[in-house]
């Protein structure tokens, strides 16, 4: 499936001085377009959401395995390990899997059974993919910029592009992105030693949002637990829904804020504590939900103006130290 | 705030050719010392030590932390920006350009390098001879595009902004490229110590001296122009005809 291949990546590299040098002098362009469709996201409404309980797999699920599956990776057999480790991530065997996020699955419907107030437990149905957040430290700190946020807010990875380091998936609150061994950009250098495939997550439905469609789970939903708009509104809503059932609001804050806002009639300390519970064979792919959860890059950021502000402060030293040693010169 | 006596370059009375200031020694050991760090935090993030199990090393454990070798990577940044800044305007200030490159600064550097193979005797050369320079410049202007694309990157991890995606893949493939030019002028750097004649120059990055012997045979032009400045402080031509007789290894 890639379409990028060593000759031309180290090209494109040895091309970067004239074209970055046009790019970052080019003004107005340097920064991220308006999107034509505003700051987009989604509500999901757990009240609502039932996993689809008469059905084998949820439809948002199958909706989305079938509008992706075109992107879905074919590793080419046999999958080096990671070395020196005696492992790689390969889920090409397991691509029936629906019950968690794997690179042939970008989103699950979790079932979780929580304490209540008024009754003694009930079961809880949580969609669970990629939250698109504000601030997103997969896209910041990945290394070869090969995941980003788009001018709708919404975080892609470029295939052709990533590496499969899985730095992403390790700085994500949720470990969402899912690595698949075999396929990707590494193939081309040295698979053995370097890279480690590539990383799959959901990304809305970028394509469909672009021509004015909302991303296929949103569209597949029975209950309408999903939904899709813009993103200040659709938080607005969450919270006005909230107070209507006197819930709680999940997305708003956690890692700085995100573009996906669950509501839900229960807590959700409760409802993260029995997701952590249920993750029992330590892969990843099972994401709990901390609440507040921080960002990767707030300790990174809040020295972001010390580093503007370090060239400046050595210039104001070198006039000192000129004028004083210029003078001791006299 | 009392004028400072300015360490004097020039030669010394101990046979000796004060070459670097304490000024210029400070700048180079701290750029190095931070570069190094930040090749060391900047591999982190490629991510390096968990593949390649530097984390199982007993006490490395936090070199797998993504946020904190992030954070060690701001704060080498940070310390690297002060003394380019302070390197800059300190020297432009001061008017001293010794070390820019010159025209005729490739021709001359093959000059010297034939030199070496060949035995005959090298082009005069100044303060610093032109591959030196030449080296100079090109770690000079690797170092400026590092830290321009990574300035351009740091702004981009700021909550509430957002960059052109063609913007970002630039500066992070141009920060990525420019950190491998750093690297590999490194690595030319230290190898310019298999060549004998240069090793001459390691103790003036330690103690700021050269032996004047070394700086008249090989920096003539330089010498010149510091007898001429009247920095000559008793150093006797019969003295000096002693070191130039002990002085071996150079192209006659």
């Amino acid at each position: 499936m890639s379409t990028l291949n060593r000759r031309s990546f180290f090209k494109r590299t040895a091309l970067s001085g004239i074209v970055g040098a046009t790019v970052l002098t080019a003004g107005k362009e340097v920064l991220a377009s308006p999107s034509e469709i505003g700051q987009v996201g989604t509500l999901i409404d757990l009240t609502r959401c039932d996993g689809c309980a008469h059905e084998h797999t949820p439809q948002c699920v199958l909706a989305c395995r079938q509008k992706n599956q075109s992107r879905f990776p074919e590793p080419e057999k046999p999958i080096l390990d990671y070395w020196p480790h005696k492992n790689h991530e390969d889920w090409s065997a397991k691509r029936e899997l629906t019950n968690r996020l794997t690179p042939y699955n970008w989103t699950y419907v979790q079932k979780v059974t929580v304490p209540t107030a008024s009754t003694e437990e009930t079961d809880v149905f949580v969609p669970r993919r990629c939250m698109h957040c504000e601030n997103p430290p997969c896209a910041h700190i990945c290394p070869f910029s090969a995941c980003t946020k788009t001018s709708e807010g919404v975080v892609v990875i470029d295939d052709k592009i990533c590496f499969g380091g899985a730095k992403c998936r390790d700085v994500c609150p949720w470990g969402i992105p899912a690595r698949q061994a075999g396929v990707g950009l590494y193939l081309h250098g040295a698979p053995k030693y370097a890279g480690g495939g590539v990383m799959y997550k959901c990304d809305l439905c970028i394509d469909r949002l672009r021509e004015g469609k909302a991303p296929a789970c949103v569209d597949a939903c029975p209950q309408q637990a999903i939904l899709y708009g813009q993103k200040d509104a659709l938080l607005e809503r969450a919270k006005a829904r909230a107070q209507e059932i006197n819930g709680y609001v999940y997305g708003e804050k956690e890692n700085g804020g995100t573009s996906t806002f669950y509501v839900s009639p229960v807590p959700f300390e409760s409802i993260h504590q029995a997701m952590v519970e249920q993750v029992v064979d330590g892969k990843p792919g099972l994401p709990a939900m901390p609440v507040g959860v921080g960002n990767a890059m707030d300790q990174a950021n809040n020295m972001a103006k010390a580093a503007f502000f370090a060239p400046v402060a050595g210039m104001v030293a070198a006039a000192v130290a000129a004028y004083r040693t210029m003078k001791g010169d006299e | 705030m009392s004028p400072q006596k300015r360490e004097p370059e020039g030669i010394l009375g101990n046979g000796k050719v004060l070459r670097h200031g304490k000024i210029n020694r400070f700048v180079h050991w701290i750029v190095a010392l931070s570069i190094f760090s930040l090749i060391f935090s900047g591999f982190g993030q490629m991510p390096m030590y968990k593949r390649y199990m530097l984390v199982d090393v007993p006490g490395m454990a936090w070199t797998g932390d993504y946020a904190l070798t992030l954070t060690l990577h701001y704060l080498g940044a940070i310390v690297l920006m002060v003394v380019v800044a302070f390197h800059i305007f300190y020297h432009l200030l001061r008017r001293e350009f010794h070390i820019m490159p010159r025209k005729g600064d490739v021709g001359e550097s093959i000059q010297i390098m034939k030199a070496m193979f060949t035995g005959k005797d090298e082009p005069p050369s100044h303060k610093y001879l032109a591959e030196q320079r030449l080296a100079y410049a090109f770690i000079g202007l690797s170092i400026i595009g590092v830290i321009v694309t990574g300035m351009i990157k740091v702004y981009k991890n700021l909550p509430g902004i957002d960059l052109a995606e063609s913007t970002i893949f630039w500066s992070t493939t141009l920060h990525n490229l420019t950190a491998m030019m750093i690297i590999l002028g490194i690595f030319l750097h230290l190898a310019a110590f298999l060549v004998p004649a240069n090793r001459k120059l390691i103790p003036s990055m330690f103690s700021g001296q050269v032996d004047a012997a070394y700086v008249e045979h090989r920096h003539s032009k330089w010498w010149a122009e510091l007898v001429n400045k009247g920095k000559y402080k008793g150093y006797s031509s019969n003295r000096q005809g002693t070191v130039n007789s002990q002085h071996r290894g150079f192209p006659k």
